[in-house]
């Protein structure tokens, strides 16, 4: 088993080549990663709201807290470790309800998907592709990158493995 | 307000808030069993929302909760949640009070879940009941919503509401446990002010 690094919330990590990359319940947050095959670099950032609006100055100083943070954090991290960038793939999982409340004035409970909505359009805009991506829904994940396969594995309690 | 600077005396207040909530919800969850029903001294603290996620211990841990929603002029999340092991005894429990002689294994499992959360529902109301008569003025509540799901998971939930201003959670809380029964049966009951009616409550309290 390789070394694997827990990504917790708003963390930010980067690593080579055959170290992996996980995250344990992952809820209404996304855990994004972006990844080189070739100079063989991968990082991992967990989201936990879609923007920075409203945080002042301290989301400088969490830059993996906010989707529209994240991003760019993410690309400079992996990019400083020695990935290219035209060379950058994504993967992505998680932004799921857990609750959902008719009929009350709930929108926070609705923050992941507008998590993944954020993620995705924020990727779409640096023309990085999204390979593939698990979101939504209405169960919690736990997630796993391997920097050997490239594979993204995500588990759901109750339902198993899938790998995207 | 200050979301990492509160006075100890303001602590004590939501402890004070906690503890007549709880009661509460004791004596609701007690005569719905009719059985005993013990709570622990209710807790109030400042946790960091990154922390968040190992505050009541492994993430992993598959956990049963019912979320509701109070609004009016105090607005608050509340929530009551178990090990998954728990819930269903606390369900077989109930089922055996107040369906005598139904075999357990013959209750289909979307009726358990229905069971477990109305008690989450009233265990959660009745704490709020014990807020509005401390508060003075009317709060409704919300619909439940109930999640089967890793602990960690829900509790993201928390981190999502106190995150996007700050970066501490105010959790108030108080374990419940089932006396008179050989398996132990608990659950906690915690409260979430939002951080924008914080102000309005210690205030009424007179501890602003």
């Amino acid at each position: 088993m390789e070394k694997a690094h827990h990504v917790g919330m708003a963390d930010l990590i980067v690593v080579s080549s055959p170290e992996m990359l996980m995250t344990l319940g992952l809820g209404s947050c996304i855990g994004l990663v972006l990844y080189d095959q070739t100079a063989k670099v991968a990082g991992m950032v967990h989201i936990m709201l879609p923007d920075s609006r409203g945080a002042g100055a301290k989301a400088a100083e969490k830059p993996g807290k906010f989707a529209d943070t994240a991003v760019p954090a993410l690309i400079n991290a992996v990019c400083a470790k020695g990935a290219l960038r035209t060379r950058l793939k994504a993967k992505l999982a998680g932004g799921s309800q857990m609750f959902a409340l008719p009929g009350a004035e709930t929108d926070f409970l609705a923050v992941g998907s507008r998590n993944a909505k954020e993620t995705v359009d924020l990727l779409k805009k640096t023309g990085i592709p999204l390979v593939n991506s698990d979101v939504g829904g209405n169960k919690g994940r736990t997630v796993e990158f391997s920097t050997v396969t490239w594979m993204l594995t995500v588990k759901v309690l109750g339902k198993g493995k899938t790998e995207i | 307000m200050d979301m990492e600077n509160f006075s100890n005396m303001q602590l004590d207040a939501m402890r004070e808030v906690g503890n007549i909530g709880a009661g509460n919800a004791a004596t609701a969850l007690s005569v719905m069993l009719s059985r005993l029903v013990d709570m622990d001294v209710p807790k109030a603290e400042l946790v960091s929302i990154y922390e968040l996620a190992e505050y009541y211990g492994d993430p992993l841990k598959p956990v049963s909760a019912v979320f509701v929603r109070s609004e009016g002029e105090f607005t608050c999340s509340l929530i009551f949640f178990q090990d998954e092991e728990d819930a269903q005894s606390l369900v077989d429990l109930l089922i055996s009070q107040q369906m005598a002689g139904m075999a357990l294994d013959d209750i289909p499992p979307e009726m358990r879940d229905s069971a477990l959360t109305e008690v989450g529902n009233i265990i959660l109301s009745s704490f709020l009941n014990a807020i509005n008569v401390l508060m003075g003025g009317t709060h409704s509540i919300s619909v439940p919503g109930v999640a089967h799901d890793m602990m960690g998971s829900i509790l993201q939930v928390i981190a999502s509401i106190f995150g996007q201003t700050g970066e501490y959670a105010l959790i108030v809380d108080t374990t419940l446990k089932v006396g008179d029964i050989e398996k132990n049966v608990s659950g906690k009951v915690v409260m979430l002010p939002d951080p924008g009616s914080l102000e309005i409550l210690f205030r009424k309290l007179q501890v602003l």
